[in-house]
């Protein structure tokens, strides 16, 4: 780790310790308008009426009808509507808008209006579906042979479920009129230039009539990449048909229950194996993509691309399919369609390991990849992969090896123990050539005649460090103290479209410009001269170029790693597992603020553990989510896992800043794996196929245990 | 806004409950959460009548606006009250909310409820008209029902001063901090030269109230260590067909099993 790597105060720090950041809900101006949304009763049901009683002067009720563009919002293949159509298809997607000055009258307005619907066949359940909103298959080498010549052939079927993002602040958007028609929309947002697009088109208005803001922005996971979109057109079209500002932020059930979350999956694995190695894998992924498309595409993609693991699998045959269901549309969530995959790669992994009598630790290792090998997409791993390194930095912390044999022996207390190890990638940026064909990120550096330099991009800090790391990037490369770098809160009438803040990849690519842009800047600078310094994206030379028709190619440019151990207890008497210690490596190239990128692995690896143990939750049969709120919607707390321990492997990536690749997503990705192997362990050795796994599910276990 | 009276005695907090409609306000932990807006709260938490915890030489007496970092603080209250109400939520909300509120909120899952249950603990209960003293399982009429008067205020917790001291305690929640009790259990055993001179066994989060069967515990009293060993498996079996838990959270079933392996537990732990 260089000098860059040193801690600073985080930028942001002050303004939120003091309560002086400025979030969509501090804005405290008297005419500004609440907007609530008239959520659908029903998962799937014709719209017949919408019966809205006589509105009090300075209230209104705005739907389909109000939206003076297209009523579908942008995000990949724009089917969602902005306000609903003839029909509704999941509990909670929006019919309309009240707006009023006052909250409560606005509120009594919305449990007025009488909804008459037509009840349409709800469909819940991914297997039960006929529509599959994509379906992707990945092929490699001869899977037919491999089946053909094996000794032994596996099939399993592994399901996840759904999982929150659960970030503090909750959605919120405001729209603003402005003079010459103009509408100006600002909130909690990730992605600035997504929601101008969106807004644009829905409004019907040109790029310059439009500007996005975003405030301070308390966490998004994933969960603020497309819903401020659909969100922030709703505002927008109330907005422009009342005349006044319009805000809109949500409670947190009305978060919890009608906002997207982690895809649920439903995996199966048919593994062949010959002479004790995995020579095949047909593998049939089926992810809930919910009611509309969304994201589902390019969450898929990742899902399916990762779905043999960090293993050389000489022939592969990977089948993937969003299924459309009447759910809320599932979107992004750290990880993007990897935890859900990599979970069922290394369980089935483990299973056949032990069904062999190979501890599965060895068995792993025995196939894992390296540098030079062909990824799943027979695209090239450039660098090094140091998993075996990453496993021996992990042992000597936690004796993973050691506690491996000692609670493979025979247990009979009322508490019993187990470990696990996980091992995971999370390739860095965007799949395939996103960054070259769609995103083409645009930076600039703006230096004042005073000497102070503006960094210039779309990219948002929503807590994860951005505001701090960008600047000291260009402070380095300017020799300049960081105080004299600026970077504020975007807005899109002010900032070039650099990309959105998704998939691991503004340190890397973003960060890697303004390095570009600074190196220049320096070599040009002349005081006491105002300067704009512009860079645009350069796709790396050393790259397969990816087609997404066959998908060959390289799907990243490099990889993230990690490797994680879990050690937990299980009390037998009640089923609760408690998980005596967490320790994760994890490598994403040269931390730019060390501080920062612990704080990100600590984060998300707490996320995957409560993704694998207690975050449950589940649409019934008429398609309505229950849990939906913090004493029913379980998130682990620091009391859950007291014992986490984090430490950094770097393998530096030579085309991102000071050898920085992906971080944000990479610790959410890996802890399943691990959690799952040691309740299987503590379980003496019972193979297990879904997460999250709860205390319920373990006194089940036992109970099936024992009567066989 | 919120409306509310904010009397500072018992005798003003009692005229003020009986003279107007008024929501009895501790900590707020709960009601804030209802967040109700038409309601007029009378806030009891700097009555000092109410505050303190004082052993009269019959009971122990906890006032009911003491909050339960207070009653952690104090050395007088039995430990086994202290290992439920540690487990109440998170230090925050610990220092906040009160153990009448606790009682008045009228959940089964409540922390403290269970122990004041197994505890055989009484309530004395003050209005303008005069004061009663109810036993616990009395005041607790069903779910979210409670004996108590429109004109009346929870004004202290009589705990017995021993008898606690040989018990067995789990709360089971989804998680290990602010997490409501999907299940807890609470056992006491009081021995005499060998023989059961008491014996108390409560449940908490399975039924609309909290659970306990005196006539079920009748068929240890009286009994030598070994002669409640031969029992046991009656024992089991009455709280067996006497248990039947609501489906919430967690499954009917789950509740079941979970309710008679602590029972075991409990018993394993007493040698019985």
């Amino acid at each position: 780790m260089g000098q860059i790597s040193g801690s600073v105060v985080k930028r942001d720090h002050s303004t939120k310790f003091s309560g002086a950041a400025i979030y969509v809900g501090d804005y405290m101006e008297s005419d500004i308008l609440t907007g609530k949304i008239l959520h659908s009763q029903k998962a799937h049901a014709k719209l017949i009426e919408v019966k809205v009683p006589e509105l009090p002067a300075g209230y209104y009720y705005v739907d389909r009808r109000d939206v003076p563009g297209d009523n579908n919002v942008n995000i990949v293949k724009d089917d969602m509507p902005v306000f609903a159509r003839e029909t509704v298809e999941y509990i909670g997607e929006a019919i309309g808008m009240v707006c009023g000055p006052d909250e409560s009258m606005v509120e009594h307005i919305l449990s007025a209006i009488e909804v008459v619907y037509e009840d349409l066949p709800v469909v819940t359940d991914v297997l039960k579906s006929d529509t599959a909103f994509f379906d992707y298959t990945i092929t490699k080498g001869d899977i037919d042979k491999a089946f053909k010549e094996a000794d032994k052939v596996y099939e399993e079927v592994f399901e996840t479920g759904f999982q929150d993002q659960t970030y503090l602040e909750t959605q919120g958007m405001m729209a603003e009129p402005q003079a010459e028609g103009r509408v100006f929309l600002h909130g909690s947002l990730q992605c600035p230039y997504y929601v101008l697009n969106a807004v644009t088109r829905a409004l019907g208005l040109p790029r310059e009539k439009v500007h996005i803001a975003q405030d301070a922005t308390g966490g998004g996971f994933g969960g603020k990449e497309d819903y401020p979109s659909i969100l922030g057109c709703q505002v927008g079209v109330a907005a422009v048909a009342t005349g006044h500002k319009v805000r809109c932020i949500f409670g947190r059930r009305e978060d919890l229950e009608f906002t997207p979350k982690k895809h649920p999956s439903h995996n199966t694995y048919k593994v062949a194996v010959k002479d004790g190695r995995v020579t095949a894998m047909d593998v049939d992924v089926i992810f809930n993509g919910g009611a509309y498309t969304t994201l589902s595409a390019v969450v898929l993609q990742r899902g399916i691309i990762c779905a043999n693991g960090v293993y050389d699998v000489p022939n592969l045959h990977i089948r993937g399919r969003a299924i459309k269901t009447n759910t809320v549309p599932s979107g992004a969530y750290r990880g993007f369609g990897g935890p859900q995959t990599f979970v069922s790669v290394e369980m089935v992994m483990d299973h056949i390991a032990r069904d062999l009598g190979i501890r599965p630790l060895e068995f792993k290792l025995k196939h894992l990849v390296k540098k030079g090998d062909s990824t799943s997409t027979s695209g090239k791993y450039h660098f090094d992969v140091p998993i075996v390194e990453m496993v021996e930095e992990l042992d000597r912390i936690c004796d993973y090896r050691k506690k491996r044999e000692m609670y493979a022996k025979p247990q009979t207390g009322r508490y019993r123990r187990g470990i696990g190890l996980s091992m995971c990638f999370h390739g860095a940026g965007f799949t395939g050539s996103g960054e070259r064909d769609f995103i083409k990120a645009v930076v600039r550096l703006k230096k004042s005649a005073d000497g102070m330099v503006t960094i210039l991009i779309s990219n948002t800090d929503m807590g994860q460090g951005l505001r701090t790391i960008m600047p000291k990037i260009v402070a380095k490369e300017l020799d300049l103290p960081l105080t004299q770098i600026i970077y504020e809160y975007p807005d899109t009438d002010f900032v070039p479209d650099s990309g959105p803040t998704v998939a691991s990849r503004s340190t890397m690519v973003v960060g890697e410009l303004l390095c570009q842009a600074a190196k220049r800047l320096r070599a040009e600078w002349q005081d006491g001269e105002e300067q704009m310094i512009e860079e645009h994206y350069k796709h790396p030379e050393f790259l397969i170029p990816f087609s997404l028709d066959d998908f060959k190619g390289d799907a990243y440019p490099t990889y993230s790693w990690l490797v994680n151990v879990i050690e937990l207890e299980i009390d037998t008497y009640t089923g609760r597992p408690q998980v005596l210690g967490a320790y994760g490596c994890f490598d994403v190239g040269t931390p730019i603020d060390y501080n920062i990128v612990v704080g990100q692995m600590e984060g998300g690896f707490l996320q995957s553990i409560g993704y694998a143990s207690m975050e449950y939750m589940t649409a019934d049969k008429t398609g309505r989510i229950r849990n939906n709120s913090f004493s029913d919607y379980i998130i682990p707390t620091a009391m859950d896992v007291p014992n986490l321990k984090v430490i950094l492997h770097t393998v530096e990536y030579p085309e991102g800043p000071y050898g920085a690749k992906g971080a944000g997503e990479l610790p959410a990705v890996g802890a399943p794996g691990a959690y799952m192997e040691a309740v299987e362990q503590a379980l003496e050795s019972v193979d297990l196929h879904h997460i999250p796994f709860t205390a319920e599910d373990v006194l089940k276990s036992l109970e099936e245990a024992e009567k066989k | 806004m919120v409306n509310g009276y904010m009397p500072l005695s018992l005798k003003e907090a009692l005229e003020l409950r009986a003279a107007h409609e008024l929501v009895p306000y501790g900590g707020g932990t709960d009601l804030m959460i209802e967040g109700e807006k038409d309601v007029c709260y009378l806030f009891v938490n700097k009555i000092a009548e109410m505050k303190k915890i004082v052993d009269d030489g019959q009971y122990l007496r906890i006032g009911a606006s003491c909050t339960f970092t207070e009653v952690l603080d104090s050395p007088l209250v039995p430990q086994l009250m202290k290992e439920a109400v540690s487990r109440i939520a998170a230090p925050a909300i610990r220092n906040a909310g009160t153990m009448a509120g606790n009682i008045g909120n009228g959940s089964a899952k409540a922390d403290s409820v269970l122990i004041e249950y197994v505890a055989g603990a009484k309530l004395r209960l003050v209005s303008v008209r005069g004061e009663r003293v109810v036993p616990i399982e009395a005041f607790y009429k069903g779910r979210k029902e409670l004996d108590l008067a429109k004109d009346e205020l929870i004004v202290e917790i009589l705990l017995p001063r021993t008898g606690l001291e040989n018990y067995f305690y789990q709360k089971v929640g989804a998680r290990n901090a602010l997490a409501i009790s999907r299940l807890s259990f609470a056992g006491v055993l009081h021995l005499e030269d060998g023989v059961i001179r008491d014996i108390a066994v409560a449940f908490g989060a399975v039924a609309n109230t909290v659970l306990r069967f005196r006539d079920i515990e009748h068929m240890l009293i009286g009994k030598t260590i070994a002669e409640a060993k031969k029992e046991r498996a009656a024992f089991i079996a009455a709280y067996d067909a006497a248990i039947n838990p609501t489906r919430g959270r967690v499954s009917a079933e789950y509740r079941k099993a979970v309710c008679l392996n602590l029972l075991r537990a409990f018993l394993d732990d007493k040698g019985i």
